[in-house]
Order: structure tokens, then C-alpha cells, then sequence
């Protein structure tokens, strides 16, 4: 028989002698396990599904003047594109291109004649827009806006709300041109959205590109939104679009993401620090079991070391006693976390809206093979060093003493 | 008995003391002692005479202050750990008065283990580990636990552990003081038997007068000395 799998099979069944004790320490490890699996996977969900919605956004890919992500601008569009069309078809020739969204962005005043507010607005290509970005906006009244129409607009709900404005009111956009004129144009509502965030609710307004050029005076575009055929093609695309347009700048998805970026450092935080105490709680688990077992069993390891066994040889023995304990915990509560996951697949659960927002969003559990095999191993190796941790000083005392050992 | 061989073990005034707190205790006072293949040397004395020490000295698992001890003509002063566990691994069993088997380990894996750590090839080791078991007469209990044996039979299986790796020397401490006199006798041939068949040296520290019989020379120790020998 082999002589690691006759050490490991003795490792089994030693730790199978205090089964209580051995049953806790399992239990604590699978548990641990579970706990980070279930923290790591929310999280993994967490990123992916902030960085898909922030690159169904923006674009993975974002193309302007490069003094339109420096600089603040003096007139609106001063750091446009032109040509953007042009631009669009050379963008488009790469097989990993989808499409190519035109988007400007200004602000002004929108008013319902009796009353002006702020807004935000976006001009962009309707048709386009949502083919490539699906059902991203949740229309509460009225349509989404269509490129062959044009002075329509649609309004944020709390932006509609102030105005009292409903689906078919005519309200008045107000904004500076590129000449620093004032102009004003009458548009038609076409609908109320709401993005899920009351703030940006009260001030958003869509409506074409065509629109919005001609109320600020130009053909520019602020940027242009690149989108592709999948995410990991983002960054060798942006090598290759700065390479094509080298007087412009190509910023990546994750650039413009401030919101994913601190979601993801505070959530890196919080859960490392879980992890690192849970890590903590394993290691003194498997410690104290492992301290138990070898003080109950001194006089065996004397009568083993004076057979000629090595300390190293008891050392890689307790550690492979390890093995085992952190090895089973670490499949159950791998198993835990994925059943849950699984559970949560097929009877979701709503979680409250976040902080500053006004939907709720379905509880997940990403199954990350990473995460798993990463975890497990993480658990196996802590399980592992801290036996064999426990085992040196023992294996090494004098064989006399520990054989007289009661 | 005479003897023409170098003898497998040699002590020459060897010394050993124990520190209790602040006292100091001699164990042994310059103890001179030789010991030769296939011969049984029994140690016999009060309690705190130096037997169980010179056991631990010649085991290799303790170390004298002074005097020399050579094992196999080799001198043990100044090995390492490594080199001295290699040796004990090679050249020395052990017999515990409490039998100390492993309780995870079945009786062939019992008999099994010295030879597991001494890179034995598979086969050869399952041939010697079944005879073993016969000779002693536990082979059909080979795969029982120890737990499931009697007294005399786990010292049997302790024997048989001792001996199937073919030792120069057996240290043998109190071998029969767990067991009651008909199982002891037993235990007593099957050693003398066993030690005859493969050349082994035994010493063995005893108050057991029926086994000191049976050896082939008995020292008698006092406050770590030598008091006499026949």
C-alpha cells in the first residue's frame, strides 16, 4: 500500500477517535467555509452585476477628446466630437463592436410655463439605445422614445412630478447653446422612467440626439459608448481603438465607474476582514482540538519516535490529521453554500432598496469555481499548518518523557 | 557463558544523573556492561536502581553524561536526533511493560510499522508481517484492533512488533508485569523462542523472578551500580 495513503488512512481514523471533538471542529470549519463561500459569492454577484450595468451604461468602451474627461467645459460640447458618424463606421468594423451610441450630454432648464427646474439631460439614439442596452430604464407612464421622432422627451418620475408633467404634456427645454446664446425648445413628453435612484430621478431627461444638438447649436457628440461582445474583450479593444484613434482618448467601463470602484474597495474590505477573522476562529478551532488530541496521545508519539519514527514524519502525520478535520469541514460547508445558492436560484429572495434607492434586488449567490477552489484550499492549508504548529513541540520533547507521560 | 564475538552491546563507566529541582540525583555510577547476540541479559534491582535507565540509554532514547556506550562496535556518543532515531529504526525494538500498541492501527499494521519505516518492499513486508503473527500465534487475529485482545496476546503482538524487523537488541521494560503467570510464561518462551530464531540480543528489566530463570544472565543494580551479576 502506498505509504502516503497508509498515513493519511491513520489520520482518518485518529481523528475518529474523540468523535464529539472531531464533530465540533468540522462543524466550525464547515461553517466558516459556508460563511465566506456565501460573503465572497454576494460580493462576486455584487461586482458583476454593478460592472454590467455600468457597462450597459456607459459602453465598455468610451471614446471622447481626451480634455472631455479632464476639463470642464466653458460652452456645452466644447470638447466634442465631430465627424461622429464617421467615427461610429470605423468603430463598427471590429467583429467584437456591437454598436456604437452617440450620447450628449448637457444641462439647462426644462419648465412647464409655470414652473422651470433644473435637468440633466442625455441626448442619445433611441432605436439603438435600447436594442443594445434592453429594457434598462422602468417606463412608469407613457413609451420609450423612438429615433424617427423627434422633440420628444422622457422625464426622470421626480422630474415629472415637480412639473406635473404626464405622458403627452408639452414642456420647454431651455439650455446655453454652443455659442453661449440661450436657446429653447418645446418638446412633447413621451414617457416616465425611473432609474432606481430618487436623486437622479428629479433632474434626468432623455431625448434624441437630433434634439438635443439642435437646442445647443451643433452636430457634436460628447462621446461615443463602444459597446462589445463581451466583457474580457474590453481591455484588448481599448489597445486597439487608442491605436486606431490615436488624437482621441478610450477610456474602459470601469474607468467611468466611480460607484462600482467604491462598492467594490469598501466590499473588498468588509469581507476580507471577514474572511481574516473567520480564518482566525478555523485556526484556533483545529489548534485546541489538535493540542487535545496530541496531549492525550503523548506517550504514543514516544513510543512511535522510539521505533525510529522522524519528528518530521509525526509532524506531516498531525498535519495530515488536520487535513482531514479542515478537509471534510471545508466540503460541507462548500456544500452548504452551494445548496443555498442553488436555493436562492430557485426561490429568490427581494432584498430592501440600498441606501439612496428605491428598487430592491433579487438575493444571489455567485458560484465562483475560484472562489470555491480558493477557499477550500485557503482552508485545507490552515487546517494543515496550524496541526502541524500544534505537533512540533510535542514530537520533539524527549522520547523518555513523553513515554512516561500519564 | 564465554563469548568470542564482540558483543552487540558495550557500556564502560557510564554515568547518569537526574536533576529534581534543586537536588541531583545519580541514576547511574559508572555501570560497565556487555551484552552479545542471541543472549537474554536480565536487569533486576529495587525500584530507582538505574535499570529503566540503562534501558533508556542502550534504546538510544536518552543520553549519559559520561562513560561510553557502543552499539554494534559503533560508539552512540554524539549522533544526532536523526542519525539515533535511524538507528533505533534499524537495529532496536522495544517492549513496554504497558505494551503501548496503537490503538488506530490494527494488529498487522501494528507488526507492519517498523517495517513501513524502514522502506521494507510491500510484499516482503506482508510475508514477514504474517509470519511473525503466526509464530507468536495471532495471525487470525491480524486485522483486529488491539483493544479486541487480552493482555498477554497485545504483548505477544508487541513481541511480534519488536522482532519483525529483525533487531540487533530488544529493550524489553517489565515485559510480563502486566500479566498473570501462565500468560507471562508464554510470553517468556515465545521471546526466548523468537530471540533465538533471529539472533537477537534482549535486555530486559524485570522483578519478575520467574523470567530471570529463564535469562541468560541477570545483573543485579543498586543505587546505580553495579551490585552483582550470575
Amino acid at each position: 500500500m502506498n505509504l502516503n495513503f497508509r498515513w493519511l488512512q491513520f489520520a482518518w481514523r485518529n481523528t475518529l477517535r474523540n468523535r464529539r471533538r472531531s464533530a465540533v471542529t468540522v462543524t466550525i470549519a464547515a461553517l466558516g467555509t459556508a460563511a465566506i463561500l456565501l460573503a465572497g459569492g454576494f460580493a462576486i454577484f455584487t461586482y458583476e452585476s454593478l460592472a454590467q450595468a455600468s457597462a450597459r451604461t456607459t459602453g465598455h468602451l468610451i471614446v471622447a477628446k481626451p480634455e472631455q474627461f479632464s476639463k470642464d467645459e466653458d460652452v456645452p460640447l466644447q470638447h466634442g466630437l465631430d465627424g461622429a458618424d464617421a467615427l461610429k463606421t470605423q468603430l463598427m468594423a471590429d467583429d467584437h463592436v456591437r454598436q456604437v451610441l452617440p450620447r450628449v450630454e448637457f444641462s439647462g432648464l426644462i419648465s412647464n410655463g409655470d414652473k422651470s427646474t433644473v435637468m440633466v439631460a442625455a441626448g442619445i439614439d433611441p432605436d439603438a439605445e435600447f436594442a443594445v442596452k434592453g429594457p434598462f430604464l422602468k417606463v412608469s407612464a407613457g413609451e420609450v422614445l423612438s429615433s424617427a421622432e423627434r422633440l420628444q422627451v422622457m422625464l426622470g418620475s421626480g422630474l415629472a412630478k415637480s412639473l406635473k408633467a404626464e405622458s403627452g404634456s408639452s414642456l420647454t427645454l431651455m439650455a446655453s447653446t454652443t455659442e453661449g446664446a440661450l436657446n429653447a425648445l418645446d418638446v412633447t413628453v413621451k414617457g416616465i422612467f425611473s432609474t432606481g435612484i430618487p436623486d437622479v430621478d428629479k433632474r434626468l431627461v432623455y431625448t434624441d440626439v437630433a434634439t438635443a444638438q439642435k437646442l445647443l447649436g451643433t452636430q457634436r457628440v460628447s462621446t461615443l459608448g463602444v459597446f462589445l461582445d463581451r466583457m474580457d474583450a474590453t481591455v484588448p479593444l481599448q489597445r486597439t481603438v487608442a491605436a486606431l484613434l490615436p488624437k482621441l482618448q478610450v477610456q474602459t467601463w470601469e474607468d467611468q465607474a466611480v460607484f462600482y470602484r467604491s462598492v467594490k474597495d469598501l466590499y473588498n474590505r468588509i469581507f476580507g476582514a471577514l474572511g481574516l477573522i473567520i480564518g482566525v476562529i478555523v485556526v484556533f478551532v483545529v489548534t485546541n482540538a489538535m493540542a487535545m488530541a496530541i496531549i492525550e496521545r503523548t506517550r504514543e508519539i514516544g513510543t512511535l519516535r522510539a521505533m525510529g519514527t522522524l519528528p518530521s514524519q509525526l509532524v506531516t502525520s498531525f498535519a495530515l490529521e488536520g487535513l482531514v478535520l479542515g478537509g471534510v469541514g471545508a466540503v460541507v460547508g462548500a456544500l452548504i453554500s452551494l445548496g443555498l445558492s442553488v436555493a436562492l436560484m430557485l426561490f429568490p429572495v427581494q432584498m430592501p432598496p440600498p441606501p439612496g434607492r428605491s428598487d430592491g434586488y433579487p438575493l444571489n449567490i455567485a458560484i465562483d469555481p475560484t472562489l470555491y477552489a480558493g477557499t477550500l484550499l485557503v482552508m485545507l492549508a490552515l487546517a494543515m499548518l496550524a496541526s502541524a504548529w500544534v505537533a512540533r513541540r510535542t514530537v520533539h520533547q524527549p522520547i523518555v518523557d513523553a513515554l512516561a507521560h500519564t | 557463558m564465554s563469548h568470542t564475538d564482540a558483543p552487540v552491546l558495550r557500556l564502560r563507566g557510564v554515568h547518569k544523573t537526574y536533576r529534581l529541582g534543586e537536588h541531583v540525583v545519580p541514576a547511574l555510577q559508572g555501570v560497565d556492561l556487555d551484552l552479545y547476540a542471541g543472549e537474554m541479559l536480565a536487569l533486576t534491582g529495587p525500584s530507582g536502581s538505574g535499570k529503566s535507565t540503562i534501558l533508556n540509554l542502550a534504546g538510544l532514547i536518552d543520553q549519559a553524561d559520561a562513560g561510553q556506550i557502543e552499539l554494534r562496535q559503533r560508539p552512540i556518543e554524539g549522533l544526532s536526533e536523526t542519525d539515533a532515531t535511524l538507528l533505533r529504526r534499524d537495529a532496536i525494538g522495544f517492549v513496554f511493560q504497558s505494551f503501548n500498541l496503537v490503538p488506530v492501527m490494527t494488529v498487522a499494521e501494528n507488526v507492519d510499522y517498523p517495517l513501513m519505516l524502514n522502506g521494507t518492499p510491500t510484499e516482503e513486508r506482508r510475508v514477514r508481517v504474517n509470519a511473525m503473527l503466526a509464530a507468536v500465534g495471532l495471525l487470525e487475529h491480524a486485522q483486529h484492533r488491539p483493544d479486541a485482545l487480552s493482555g498477554g496476546q497485545r504483548q505477544r503482538v508487541a513481541i511480534a512488533r519488536a522482532l519483525v524487523k529483525r533487531p540487533t537488541l530488544v529493550i524489553a521494560d517489565e515485559p510480563t508485569a502486566s500479566l498473570d503467570s501462565h500468560t507471562a510464561d508464554q510470553v517468556l518462551d515465545l521471546m526466548r523462542e523468537q530471540g533465538h530464531a533471529h539472533g537477537a540480543a534482549f535486555l530486559i528489566a524485570t522483578h519478575d523472578a520467574r523470567l530471570l530463570k529463564r535469562c541468560d544472565r541477570a545483573i543485579e543494580l543498586l543505587d546505580g551500580q553495579i551490585r552483582s551479576e550470575a
